[in-house]
C-alpha cells in the first residue's frame, strides 16, 4: 500500500541533501521500520533521503572510543555495534540488550539512530482499518485501552494511549546514561548546529499528543549516541521475558548495571522495556539499591518500587510481576557478572 | 526471461531470450486443426512467453502468440530427397499418409532443451495436447531422468540454432521510450545480482524482493509476509545476509547481491544446499531458500559455536513445516565443510 | 514383487529444485502479460455495504479496473448445498452489499503492477451503514446448536449408562479445556494467477491440496464445463488444510481475469491469511473422566462446543477420538456449534483429531495424578483392544510397542511421580506424555503410467505436494511396481489433466494414490510380462507369470535366474514403442471388516521458569506406528513436523479478534506466534515397524497428521509435573502461568 514518493539517493552530508525540514521528506537508513510503516499505510512520505551510503564516510557508520566512553555514529549497524568488542567488554548490557532483539538479517540492517526512532508495534496504530489511534489520527480514541491490551504499557500511559516502545537497545541505552547528538539548525541566520539531548528526555510520553514521540522535529536528525564513560557498566545484564524464544518482542524486559564497593552497591541502574510508552528508567529502584547489599530481598524490594505506579490494563496485569521478575533476575545476573 | 521483461537499452541488438516450441508434423500444410486449437495453443504460448515454429516435409510455420502465424520460407529437402534435414537430426521419421504430430521439442530461453517428444509409431496426439505437456514441463525445472546430457544438450543447440535461423523468430522488446516521454516516478537502476548485470526501470517504491520475482523472474527468493517477519525472503547484499522485502531496490543499487540462484544450481549444489538435500531439512520448500541463504550468511559471521547458536541465530527464518531439526543438522554439516571446523554439535536447548 | 525402493530414505526427488530456487510456486509462473489484483477487505464485521467511491482509484495509473458488488459480473453458479461443501457462500463475492465477517473482500483492485494495484487499494472510499456490533467470541453459556454430522461420524454418541457409572465411581475428573483460535500460516500466502483462453475455457494455476476441488468449484460458480478447467500446481509452500478448498480469491482472481481481458495474478497477504482462507475454531471441551481406585475407566464424557460462521457450518470433532481410544463401557459424547460474526472455520492439521486429544489426553492426566498411577500405566489399564465404538477389531494397533518404545527412548522409567520434583537452577524440569492417534483414511484416486521403449517410465496422477514428500514416494512405488530403476521413472502431478485423485489432506495420500500408482505399474508390468512370455526369442519364454520377477529393468526367473531379458530389450523385439495402463484405484476391500488408525506415543520434557513464565520445551520423542513406511526420511520429517505443530498449539498460537469489532489484531507472523528455530528442541521419531495388510494396497496409514495428535498435551502435562500447574487454556503463555496459584 506504499504511497508513491520521490527517491534521493544522498552521497555526502552536505545540508543541501540532508534536508528534512521539507514537508513529507523522510530519511531512510535501515528501511526496518520505515518501509514497514509505509508498506502498511501508517506513513507516507513523500520524499525518502536514502542515507545509507553515508555510513561509510566520516563519523556516520564508526564506533570510537572517547575516554573511556564510546561514541556511536547514527548509522552503525545493530549488529556490528553488537559484537563490537569494547561493547562486549565494557557494555555488555548493550550488547545483549541487541542481541536479544529482532533477528539477526534485521540487526544487519538496522542502524543505531533508526533503533532509536523507531515507532510503536501497536497492532492498532499499525492497521490503517482501525479508525480509532490517538497516535495516528490525533482525536480518535484509542482503541487499545478498553480493547486487546496485553501487548501495552503498565507505565507512562495515559487515557489517549498505552503503546509499548518496543526497542531493546534504547532500554540500555536509558541504563547507561546515553546522550543523543542531534544536528538542525538552531536560531535565527545561524548554520547546522549540533544539540545534546539525554536519552531519558529524547522519547516522550503520550500524555494527551501521542502522535508527538521524541523531542526531535522536522529538520533535525541524530548524528551519533555517545555512551559517557561509565566504568561499572561492564557489571551489567539484559533480561527479556517474551512469549517465545526467539524473534519476539519484550512482554518486559529489564536492563540493569551494578556499582559493586566493599561488598555493598555504591551505583546502580535500572531500566526497563516492553512495559513502558518509552524506554523507562526507574529511579525508584536505583534508590531503592543504592548503599546496600546486593542480596535477593533487596533486589525484590527494588522491583517493587520500580513498578509501584504500574497501571495495568485488565489484559496485562500479569506485566507487574513478570516485570518485578525481569529486574531482579536481571540484578542477579549482573551481580554474578565477573 | 520472457520478452518484455527487460528494459533493454539496446534492444535492437540484445536478443530477447524467449522459449521456442518446435513442432514436428508428418505432413501436411496447416499445424491447428481449428481455431478453437489455435486460440488455446495462442493462450499457451502466450503463459509460456514462447513462439511456435511448426514444420513439415513441406512447410515452415512461424506463429507468435500475439500474431497470425506466418508461413516462412520451408526448410530445404534432404539431398536425398528426403524430409529435410532436421527431422533426421532430431530422431523424427514422418511417413507419408501419417499427418499430425510426430515430435515436440521446447527449448527454454537460456538454450536448454526442456520437453523432447518423438511420437511412436502409433501414438496420436493433439498439437494441443503436446504443448501443454510441454507447458507444464517448463514449470518444472528439469527432466527427471536426466537422460544423456550431452546428447540433450546437442538437440538444444540444434533447435537453438534453427530457431535462430528463421529471422526475427521471437518477438523484440518493445521499444523504451524516451526519457521524456517517461513518467517521472521512474527511475533508472543497474542491480548485481550473482554477478550479472540487470537494467530496470522501476518505481522507486519497488521492493528488492518485488523486483526480483516481477521484474527479473528470479523467484527463488520467497515472500512470506513482505514485512520483515518471516526471513523467507532473506539475500545476501554484500554478504550480509538481509531481509529483501524491506530493501528498496533502488537503495540496493551499486550493490553485490546474492539470490539463491546464485549460490548454485541442481546440477551444481553450494555445500549448504548439498547438506539440505541430504539431511532433509526441507518440506514444503518455501521457507528454504531464505533458510539457505540465511545459514550461508550465518557461518560467514562466524558467531555460532553450537547447536543451540545455531537455533538462535536462525530465528529470523520461519519453517512452517518444522523441518527446524533437520536444518540445524543441515547446517552444522555445511559449516564444517565450508570453514574447514567443526561446531561443538552439542544437543538440546539449555 | 521385490519391494526395493519404497520404505528406503531416499532423498525427496524435488529437493534439489526446491534448495536452488527452482521450484516454481503458484503466485510465480511466468506468465505473459499478467496483471496484478489486490482485494479490499471490509473494516466492519456486520453490516452492509453502502457505497464506494471508485473514482480516486480507477484514475491512479496503471488500474485497469476496479470491481465492487456493484459492477461484478453476476456468478452464474449459487451457492451449493452439499454435505462436503465447507466453504460456499465464501464463494459468492462480490454479489451483494451483505458484510458477514470482517475483512471479507468488498472489491478488488487490477493493475498493471502489484505497487500499483496495492496503493490504489487505498485510495478506495468505502462507507458501510445499518454495522451492527457482532459477536465473536462465546462460551458455554452461548445459545448453540447440533450439527447434522461431525464430519465423517454422527453428531453425539452415547453407550452403556454413564451417568450411572459415574455417580458410582470413587474418582472423578471433571475439567474443561480450550484451544483458541488458530491459522494455518503456511509460508507461501495463497495465489492464483487466472488465464482465459476463449469465453468459456480458463486455467487456473493455483496453490492448492485440491487441484479437482478448485476445478469443480470454479466451473460451477462460473457456469463453465469442467473439461475447460485446467488447474496446475506443481509445488505448494505448505497448507495444512487451509488449502484444502478453493477461496475467494481464487473466484476474484479468474473474475478479473475476464475482466481485463489479460491474466490475472492474485496473491492474497499475510494479514488477509487471517480471514479470507480459513482457521481452526475456538474449541470450548469438557471431559468427565470417571474411575475405579486402579484407573480403570469406568466412564468417558466428552463435551466440544465450537464456533462456526453465520453463513456455513464447520464442525471441528474433538470428541470423535474418545469413542474409541480407551476401552469403556460407558461413554458419551457430543458437538454442538455457536454461531458468530466471523469467517467460516476449516481443516486445520488433524481437525478433531488434534484439539479433541489435547482435551482427553490432559483429562487422563489429570486422573492419573488422582489415581496415583504412573500416565503411561494408566493408559495400558485402558488399553482398547478393539474399537468399541464401530464394534470391529483394528486391522492392526502397534500402541503398546510405541508406548513401550518411546518411553525407553525418552528414559522415562525414571520419572518421578511427584510434581515439582526436578529442580534446574531457576526453573523447573518436567515430564509428560500422551497417546498420538489419526484414521487410516483411503478415497478413491486414479493414475496412468507408461512404460517407454528405452525403459524408462512416466507415471502421472492429479495429486498434490504440499511438502509431504508425493513425488518422491510415488516414484517410489511406482519403481517398485514397475521393476525399474528410480532413476528411470518420473512421476507427475498437479494437473487436472491427469487421473483425478482425491484432495491431500486427512492423511491420505499416500493410501489412495498410491495405491493407484502401485495398480497402474502393476498393470503394466502384466502386460510386460505377457510379452516376454509369449516371445519365442525371449530366455523367458514359456515361463508362467508368478515366476517371474522385474528387478531395476531386467525381468528374471525366480526360480531359475539365469533366464533373464532386460526391458528394453522385450520392448524392441515386440516393437512396442510404449506399454500404458491407467488404473482407478478404489477403497480396499480388505479394509471393511476393520477399525483402521495409526497410533503413537508422545514424551515431553519441558524447563519452565517460574518467575518469567516461560515454558521451553528441551527435547521431545515421539513414537509412532503407521503401517509401512514408504520413505524413512520423508516419514520422519512428516511425524516431526506435525510434532512442532504441537509446540505452536501448546505454548503459542492465539488469534486474537477485537471483541468490539470483530476484526483480526494478531494480524501478521509478528503478532501470531508460530515456534522459531530457538523454540525447537532436538526430536527424535521412533518409527515402530508395523506391517497392516488390510489398510490398502501399499500397507501404508498416512502420516501427515498424526504428530501434532497428543503434542500439545504432552506438553501441557509435562508443565504440570514441572510447576503442579494445570494450564487448560492453550497457549500456555507467561501469563497463564503467573497467575494461576500452585
Amino acid at each position: 500500500m506504499t504511497a508513491p514518493f520521490t527517491y534521493v539517493r544522498v552521497t555526502g552530508d552536505a545540508d543541501a541533501a540532508l534536508d528534512t525540514a521539507t514537508p513529507g521528506s523522510q530519511l531512510l537508513a535501515g528501511g526496518t521500520n520505515l518501509l514497514d510503516m509505509m508498506r502498511l499505510g501508517v506513513v507516507s512520505p513523500t520524499r525518502l533521503l536514502d542515507i545509507s551510503r553515508l555510513a561509510s564516510s566520516g563519523p556516520w557508520g564508526r564506533v570510537e572510543e572517547t575516554d573511556g566512553g564510546l561514541s556511536i555514529g547514527a548509522l552503525v549497524r545493530n549488529s556490528d555495534l553488537a559484537y563490537h568488542p569494547v561493547v562486549r567488554a565494557r557494555f555488555p548490557v548493550l550488547s545483549q540488550a541487541l542481541l536479544s532483539g529482532a533477528s539477526p538479517q534485521l540487526r544487519n540492517m538496522a542502524t543505531t539512530a533508526g533503533n532509536v526512532m523507531q515507532r510503536t508495534r501497536c497492532p492498532y496504530f499499525r492497521d490503517i482499518g482501525v479508525p480509532a489511534c490517538n497516535k495516528r489520527n490525533p482525536g480518535s480514541g484509542c482503541a487499545a485501552w478498553d480493547g486487546f491490551a496485553r501487548p501495552h504499557a503498565i507505565l507512562g500511559g495515559s487515557r489517549d494511549c498505552i503503546a509499548v516502545h518496543p526497542s531493546d537497545m534504547c532500554v540500555a541505552l536509558v541504563a547507561l546514561d546515553a546522550i543523543v547528538h542531534v544536528r538542525g539548525h538552531y536560531g535565527a541566520g545561524e548554520g547546522l548546529t549540533e544539540r545534546q539531548i539525554a536519552i531519558a528526555d529524547f522519547h516522550l510520553v503520550p500524555g494527551s499528543t501521542p502522535s508527538r514521540e521524541t523531542t526531535i522535529g522536522p529538520g533535525e536528525l541524530i548524528t551519533r549516541v555517545v555512551l559517557p564513560a561509565t566504568p561499572f557498566a561492564a557489571r551489567s545484564a539484559y533480561v527479556k521475558a517474551r512469549d517465545r524464544a526467539s524473534y519476539a518482542f519484550a512482554l518486559a524486559s529489564a536492563g540493569v548495571a551494578l556499582h559493586l564497593e566493599g561488598g555493598k552497591i555504591r551505583d546502580a541502574r535500572v531500566a526497563l522495556g516492553g512495559v513502558a510508552t518509552k524506554p523507562w528508567r526507574s529511579h525508584e529502584a536505583e534508590r531503592v539499591l543504592a548503599g546496600h547489599e546486593p542480596t535477593g530481598a533487596l533486589f525484590e524490594r527494588a522491583a517493587d518500587a520500580a513498578l509501584a505506579d504500574a497501571q495495568p490494563r485488565p489484559d496485562n496485569r500479569f506485566k507487574v510481576p513478570l516485570a518485578k521478575a525481569t529486574i531482579v533476575r536481571a540484578l542477579t545476573r549482573a551481580r554474578e557478572a565477573t | 526471461m520472457l520478452p518484455g521483461r527487460r528494459a533493454g537499452r539496446d534492444e535492437g541488438l540484445e536478443r530477447s531470450d524467449c522459449p521456442t516450441v518446435v513442432a514436428l508434423f508428418g505432413e501436411g500444410n496447416e499445424p491447428f486443426a481449428d481455431e478453437r486449437e489455435r486460440e488455446a495453443i495462442r493462450a499457451e504460448l502466450r503463459a509460456l512467453g514462447a513462439v511456435l515454429l511448426a514444420l513439415s516435409p513441406d512447410v515452415l510455420w512461424l506463429f507468435r502468440p500475439d500474431d497470425e502465424q506466418q508461413s516462412l520460407e520451408p526448410a530445404p529437402r534432404a539431398p536425398d530427397g528426403g524430409p529435410p534435414v532436421l527431422f533426421q537430426q532430431l530422431g523424427v521419421v514422418p511417413e507419408r499418409g501419417r499427418p499430425g504430430l510426430r515430435g515436440l521439442f521446447v527449448v527454454d530461453g537460456g538454450g536448454t532443451l526442456r520437453f523432447a517428444h518423438r511420437l511412436g509409431h502409433d501414438e496420436r496426439i493433439t498439437l494441443r495436447a503436446a504443448v501443454e505437456a510441454a507447458s507444464r514441463a517448463m514449470l518444472l525445472p528439469a527432466a527427471v531422468p536426466a537422460g544423456s546430457s550431452r546428447r540433450e544438450f546437442l538437440l538444444a543447440s540444434l533447435l537453438t540454432g534453427f530457431a535462430l535461423a528463421v529471422a526475427d523468430a521471437c518477438a523484440p522488446v518493445p521499444p523504451v521510450r524516451d526519457a521524456a516521454s517517461l513518467p517521472q516516478d521512474q527511475l533508472d537502476l543497474t542491480l548485481q545480482i550473482n554477478g550479472e548485470s540487470h537494467p530496470l526501470r522501476l518505481e522507486p517504491r519497488v521492493s528488492l524482493l518485488d523486483a526480483l520475482r516481477e521484474n527479473l523472474g528470479l523467484t527463488g527468493t520467497k515472500k512470506g509476509c513482505d514485512h520483515g517477519q518471516c526471513g523467507a525472503c532473506t539475500v545476501l547484499i554484500d554478504g550480509r545476509r538481509v531481509l529483501s522485502c524491506l530493501t528498496l531496490a533502488a537503495t540496493a543499487e551499486g550493490s553485490k547481491i546474492t539470490t539463491i540462484e546464485g549460490l548454485g544450481s541442481p546440477e551444481a549444489l553450494h555445500p549448504m544446499q548439498a547438506a539440505f538435500v541430504a539431511e532433509d531439512a526441507l518440506q514444503c520448500g518455501y521457507c528454504t531458500p531464505g533458510q539457505i541463504m540465511s545459514a550461508v550468511g550465518l557461518v560467514s559471521e562466524g558467531h555460532a559455536k553450537d547447536d543451540d547458536d545455531i537455533r538462535e541465530l536462525m530465528s529470523g527464518n520461519l519453517c512452517r513445516c518444522g523441518a527446524y531439526p533437520n536444518i540445524v543438522t543441515a547446517i552444522r554439516r555445511a559449516q564444517k565443510e565450508m570453514t574447514g571446523t567443526a561446531a561443538d554439535g552439542a544437543k538440546g536447548p539449555a | 514383487m521385490s519391494r526395493a525402493y519404497t520404505s528406503l530414505g531416499v532423498d525427496r526427488i524435488d529437493a534439489r529444485y526446491k534448495v536452488t530456487g527452482k521450484a516454481v510456486y503458484a503466485a510465480e509462473v511466468a506468465v505473459a502479460n499478467v496483471a496484478h489484483a489486490v482485494i479490499v477487505g471490509s473494516t466492519v464485521a456486520r453490516g452492509r455495504v453502502k457505497d464506494i467511491d471508485v473514482r480516486a482509484a480507477q484514475r491512479a495509473p496503471g488500474v485497469l479496473a476496479v470491481l465492487t458488488h456493484q459492477n461484478a459480473p453476476r456468478l452464474p453458479g449459487g451457492a451449493e448445498r452439499n454435505k462436503n461443501d465447507r466453504v460456499d457462500r465464501t464463494l459468492q463475492v462480490l454479489q451483494d452489499d451483505q458484510v458477514v465477517y470482517d475483512d471479507q473482500p468488498v472489491a478488488l483492485v487490477v493493475a498493471d503492477t502489484l505497487d500499483r494495484a496495492r496503493f490504489a487499494a487505498r485510495l478506495l472510499d468505502v462507507r458501510y451503514e445499518r454495522v451492527e456490533t457482532p459477536t465473536v467470541t462465546f462460551d458455554l453459556r452461548s445459545p448453540n446448536y447440533a450439527p447434522p454430522r461431525a464430519v465423517r461420524d454422527t453428531t453425539d454418541s452415547n453407550h452403556g449408562d454413564v451417568a450411572r457409572a459415574r455417580g458410582s465411581a470413587p474418582v472423578v475428573v471433571d475439567a474443561t479445556y480450550t484451544i483458541p483460535t488458530e491459522n494455518h500460516n503456511p509460508m507461501e500466502m495463497h495465489g492464483t494467477i487466472a488465464v482465459w483462453h476463449s469465453s468459456d475455457a480458463v486455467t487456473v494455476y493455483d496453490s492448492t491440496q485440491g487441484i479437482f476441488g478448485v476445478r469443480k468449484k470454479i466451473a460451477h460458480v462460473f457456469g463453465l464445463n469442467a473439461k475447460n478447467v485446467r488447474v496446475l500446481s506443481l509445488y505448494v509452500g505448505g497448507g495444512f488444510g487451509c488449502k484444502g478448498t478453493p477461496w475467494s480469491h481464487v473466484v476474484l482472481s479468474v473474475m478479473a481475469a475476464r475482466a481485463v481481458g489479460r491474466a490475472v495474478k492474485l496473491a492474497v497477504t499475510r494479514q488477509q491469511m487471517f480471514s479470507l482462507v480459513g482457521h481452526r475454531p475456538h474449541i470450548i471441551q469438557r471431559v468427565q473422566l470417571a474411575a475405579g481406585k486402579d484407573g480403570k475407566l469406568a466412564s468417558v464424557e466428552h463435551d466440544v462446543v465450537s464456533q462456526t460462521s453465520r453463513f456455513d457450518e464447520f464442525v471441528e470433532p474433538g470428541a470423535v477420538t474418545a469413542r474409541h481410544l480407551y476401552a469403556c463401557d460407558n461413554i458419551r459424547t457430543s458437538h454442538r456449534l455457536v454461531r458468530l460474526d466471523i469467517p467460516t472455520p476449516t481443516y486445520m492439521r488433524a481437525p478433531g483429531e488434534s484439539s479433541g486429544s489435547f482435551a482427553l489426553e490432559s483429562a487422563m492426566d489429570e486422573l492419573s495424578y488422582a489415581v496415583g498411577l504412573d500416565p503411561v500405566a494408566l493408559r495400558l489399564v485402558n488399553y482398547a483392544e478393539r474399537d468399541q465404538h464401530e464394534g470391529k477389531p483394528y486391522s492392526s494397533k502397534s500402541l503398546r510397542a510405541c508406548y513401550e518404545q518411546g518411553a525407553a527412548a525418552f528414559g522415562w522409567a525414571r520419572r518421578p511421580l511427584a510434581v515439582r520434583a526436578m529442580k534446574d537452577g531457576d526453573g523447573w524440569i518436567g515430564w509428560g506424555m500422551a497417546t498420538a492417534t489419526y484414521p487410516a483414511g483411503q478415497s478413491p484416486a486414479s493414475a496412468w503410467a507408461s512404460l517407454r521403449a528405452d525403459g524408462t517410465a512416466l507415471v502421472r496422477s492429479g495429486s498434490q505436494d504440499i511438502g509431504t514428500g508425493t513425488y518422491t514416494i510415488m516414484t517410489q512405488i511406482a519403481a517398485d511396481a514397475l521393476g525399474l530403476p528410480l532413476a528411470s521413472v518420473r512421476f507427475e502431478l498437479g494437473d487436472t489433466s491427469f487421473p483425478e485423485t482425491p484432495v491431500s489432506g486427512g492423511s491420505r495420500t499416500a493410501a489412495s494414490v498410491g495405491s493407484a500408482v502401485k495398480q497402474a505399474g502393476w498393470q503394466v508390468r502384466q502386460a510386460l510380462l505377457a510379452l516376454a512370455i509369449a516371445d519365442p526369442a525371449s530366455p523367458l519364454h514359456g515361463l508362467s507369470a508368478d515366476d517371474v520377477d522385474v528387478v531395476d529393468g531386467m525381468l528374471l526367473s525366480k526360480t531359475q535366474p539365469s533366464r533373464r531379458d532386460s526391458v528394453v530389450a522385450v520392448m524392441a523385439r515386440a516393437q512396442r514403442p510404449e506399454l500404458v495402463a491407467r488404473a482407478d484405484a478404489k477403497e480396499a476391500e480388505s479394509r471393511k471388516p476393520y477399525s483402521l488408525h495409526s497410533f503413537g506415543a508422545q514424551f515431553a520434557e519441558v524447563r519452565v521458569d517460574e518467575a518469567l513464565g516461560s515454558v521451553r520445551v528441551r527435547r521431545l520423542v515421539g513414537a509412532f506406528a503407521a503401517g509401512t513406511i514408504l520413505n524413512a526420511k520423508t516419514a520422519r520429517s512428516q511425524f516431526m513436523g506435525g510434532m512442532v505443530w504441537g509446540i505452536g498449539m501448546a505454548l503459542h498460537e492465539h488469534t486474537v479478534r477485537d471483541l468490539r469489532s470483530g476484526r483480526v489484531v494478531t494480524r501478521d507472523l509478528a503478532d501470531y506466534h508460530v515456534p522459531v528455530h530457538a523454540d525447537t528442541p532436538d526430536i527424535q521419531v521412533v518409527m515402530v515397524p508395523e506391517s497392516d495388510p488390510h489398510v490398502n494396497d501399499v500397507g501404508a496409514k498416512g502420516i501427515g497428521e498424526i504428530g501434532i495428535t497428543g503434542m500439545a498435551a504432552a506438553i501441557a502435562n509435562a508443565v504440570y509435573h514441572a510447576t503442579g500447574k494445570r494450564v487448560r487454556d492453550l497457549p500456555i503463555t507467561p501469563d497463564k502461568l503467573l497467575e494461576v496459584p500452585v
